[in-house]
């Protein structure tokens, strides 16, 4: 799986500097439906994950190892009483692990009713990108197991990764 | 049940919270009935105990369009009815006639539904119909006994409104949402606790702070009693699954040809829902043994000076924070020699070692499917699946026995399994809740008190050789350190016993447990997490999986 995560992550990055290298400054004025999004850094990418989907973004407290877990569940942590289950993001995506940096940040998100926490490096922000920007990923980023990945939006000189939280947190059996 | 979608949902989820309860009780009336009539009691007061509740019944099945079991509750009604004038037709015909009945009717009103098959209704109330035609009744006498069924059924039914009206029946999804709450509540307070405390280290008494130093130790005092209140809500009395016993027992003698009394104590002793529904299966599991393998034919027994009637009986009683329940009969008791065979058969864990006891044998995997048993009961009923239902609820469970004279099994559950009686443990920086239910003794773990066999390694504990795993082996936080963990904990289940290492004894606590995500996965030797009280998670060793998983928790 790492193999082919890093084949995977290749792809995108080969796509998004075509993607660059083809930009044009074409940057007008938000026209039609936007997508709201909140981004965040891993691994000098930025990738994005829609607002709905977001509870909050908390510092990384104390998370608790849980033995046998499956290697990209970080842990658990107390969420106010609460049991909030914390996603090493970079593990899941198959990016490489690093150092956790004070700006690191556990986004709390919901998806299907369940609520977890995903490591990530840095927050960015909440930033909102016209429908029309994204632009479907390129095809053999969605073969095998990253079909995670729903677009890249390129917006303001900025390439944002679009997750998809349902397929990517998946329970891997 | 439809649930919400069904707008009959919720009244026939409220019809079956009142009606099976008394289904139940008129089955087991029938069962008694039977039993008393064999021994030649004509117990009039019993078959009048019935006459309220199956008038319950058939009212409010009528209010609910549910033909079958008005109809069902009817016939009974009749056959009751015509059984309090003439006790010449009481006898095993008849009481055969109203255990069959009392069964269906507890069924039909179990799996209510509105597009309920009738078929099987129609054939019983035709059933009840031939029989009451077989011998016509004289009419004269049946008015004043009618209304005197009546009056008294009025009674009951007067009697159970007024209880019903202090009583609110509440879904049982929404006291674990409230425990959830709590739960928040309970780590809330420690937060705010720690905070005082980080004040008034840093110089801040005064006044104030000493009134939210009694405001905060008040609100803790009020979180337990809350917690005390609501555990209480969530218990039922154990007669909720002693109930179903009294029609087992007869079915089984029935279908094994033995005559079995059974005596049923303690039923009102409280017990958490959630270990309930999960203690019906292994009792049934031990009842069944008693009867078919415990208790001897009746030529046996008569032999052997015994009444031929067998007894087994079903006790429970709480002791010390958790209930005790013993399922014990009058039987031949274990066999030993062919129990310490059959363990030998099986291989070195079974070795026929005279200091192993008995008890750690009988609940050896395959060992109960010997051939005893299952010749007997067409099907092995194992032990070892009775004592992995009990482990799993936290309980123990044990054995005594002597030859003719009986065996009983002794079961200790706790009373619920939201909270749980734990020792905290370090390992490798990691704190650990270990359930108290499963901790032999802690012991300091001497440098050359544990030596190294076949690499594993085995010290010696009351007398026996046992092994002792390194914690964060079992639990994959390392293995080779520099310096030695300074404890370890002996856990025991079933007669299996094993050391686990550790770095720190931190103390006792009651955890609330919480659930483990999907997202981890399925550990094997955690079962749950819970909160600490600096606000820390976590896991809750499964002390059974631990003890169990050798060759993985090596």
């Amino acid at each position: 799986m790492p193999v082919d995560n890093a084949r995977t992550r290749d792809a995108v990055l080969g796509f998004a500097d075509a993607m660059d290298a083809r930009a044009v400054a074409e940057a007008a004025p938000a026209a039609g439906p936007e997508l709201h999004l909140l981004t965040f850094a891993l691994d000098r990418e930025e990738f994005g994950i829609p607002v709905t989907q977001v509870r909050e973004v908390i510092r990384v407290s104390e998370i608790t190892r849980v033995p046998q877990a499956p290697s990209h569940v970080r842990g658990v942590a107390n969420l106010r009483g609460r049991i909030l289950a914390v996603v090493e993001l970079r593990s899941r995506l198959g990016l490489p692990p690093a150092e956790l940096t004070p700006r690191a940040r556990v986004v709390v998100v919901e998806v299907r009713g369940r609520v977890l926490g995903l490591l990530v490096d840095a927050v960015s922000q909440v930033t909102k990108v016209p429908q029309a920007s994204v632009v479907p990923a390129p095809e053999e980023v969605l073969s095998g197991d990253s079909d995670y990945v729903t677009g890249v939006a390129r917006w303001q000189s900025r390439l944002i990764i679009l997750l998809d939280l349902e397929k990517a947190l998946a329970p891997t059996e | 049940m439809g649930g919400n979608e069904n707008p009959f949902g919720d009244l026939l989820q409220d019809y079956v919270l009142e009606c099976l309860p008394l289904a139940e009780q008129v089955a087991d009336t029938f069962v008694e009935l039977e039993r008393r009539w064999r021994a030649d009691d004509p117990a009039d007061a019993v078959l009048a105990s019935l006459a309220g509740r199956l008038h319950t019944i058939k009212g409010n099945s009528a209010m609910m369009g549910l033909a079958p079991m008005r109809e069902v509750a009817h016939a009974l009604e009749d056959a009751c009815g015509l059984l309090g004038r003439r006790p010449d037709r009481r006898g095993d015909a008849a009481a055969a006639l109203l255990v069959t009945g009392g069964g269906l009717l507890t069924d039909l009103v179990r799996h209510a539904a509105p597009d309920l098959d009738p078929a099987a209704a129609d054939r019983y109330v035709e059933r009840v119909r031939q029989w009451l035609a077989s011998d016509a009744a004289p009419a004269a006498e049946t008015q004043p006994e009618r209304r005197q069924a009546d009056r008294r059924g009025g009674g009951a039914a007067a009697a159970g409104a007024e209880k019903a009206a202090s009583v609110v029946r509440v879904d049982f999804r929404r006291l674990d949402a409230m425990l959830e709450v709590l739960g928040e509540g309970l780590i809330q307070h420690s937060a705010l606790a720690e905070a005082y405390r980080e004040v008034a280290r840093r110089g801040g008494a005064s006044e104030e702070m000493d009134r939210l130093d009694q405001a905060v130790i008040a609100l803790q005092k009020t979180l337990k009693r809350l917690e005390s209140t609501l555990m209480e809500t969530r218990l039922l009395p154990i007669a909720t699954v002693f109930g179903r016993f009294p029609r087992m027992v007869r079915d089984t003698a029935e279908a094994v040809g033995k005559r079995v009394r059974l005596v049923q104590a303690g039923g009102e002793t409280p017990l958490d829902k959630a270990v309930l529904d999960r203690l019906s299966e292994p009792l049934v599991h031990l009842v069944t043994n008693a009867i078919a393998h415990g208790l001897e034919p009746a030529d046996v027994r008569r032999g052997a000076g015994k009444p031929e009637e067998g007894t087994v009986r079903l006790e429970a009683a709480p002791q010390a924070g958790r209930v005790v329940i013993r399922v014990s009969d009058d039987g031949r008791g274990l066999d030993e020699r062919a129990i310490r065979k059959k363990a030998e058969a099986l291989g070195p864990e079974g070795r026929s070692d005279e200091s192993i006891p008995l008890r750690s044998l009988i609940f050896l995997p395959g060992l109960s499917t010997a051939d005893r048993v299952s010749t007997l009961a067409g099907r092995g009923v194992g032990l070892d699946v009775v004592a992995g239902a009990i482990h799993a609820l936290g309980g123990t469970i044990d054995v005594e026995t002597a030859v003719g004279q009986g065996t009983a099994f002794t079961l200790s559950l706790p009373v619920t399994l939201a909270i749980v009686r734990s020792l905290i443990v370090e390992i490798d920086q990691e704190r650990y809740a270990l359930p108290l239910a499963h901790v032999a003794e802690t012991v300091r773990a001497e440098p050359e008190a544990i030596r190294e066999i076949n690499r594993r390694g085995v010290a010696q504990w009351r007398g026996d050789l046992i092994h002792v795993a390194d914690g964060g082996a079992v639990l994959g936080t390392g293995r080779s350190r520099s310096t030695p963990r300074r404890f370890y904990v002996v856990m025991a289940a079933g007669g299996k016993r094993r050391g686990l290492l550790v770095d720190r004894l931190v103390g006792h606590q009651d955890v609330v447990v919480k659930g483990l995500d999907p997202e981890l996965g399925r550990p094997d030797v955690v079962s749950g997490t819970t909160i600490l009280g600096d606000g820390r998670v976590a896991c809750i060793l499964d002390a059974v999986r631990i003890l169990e998983g050798g060759r993985r928790a090596g």
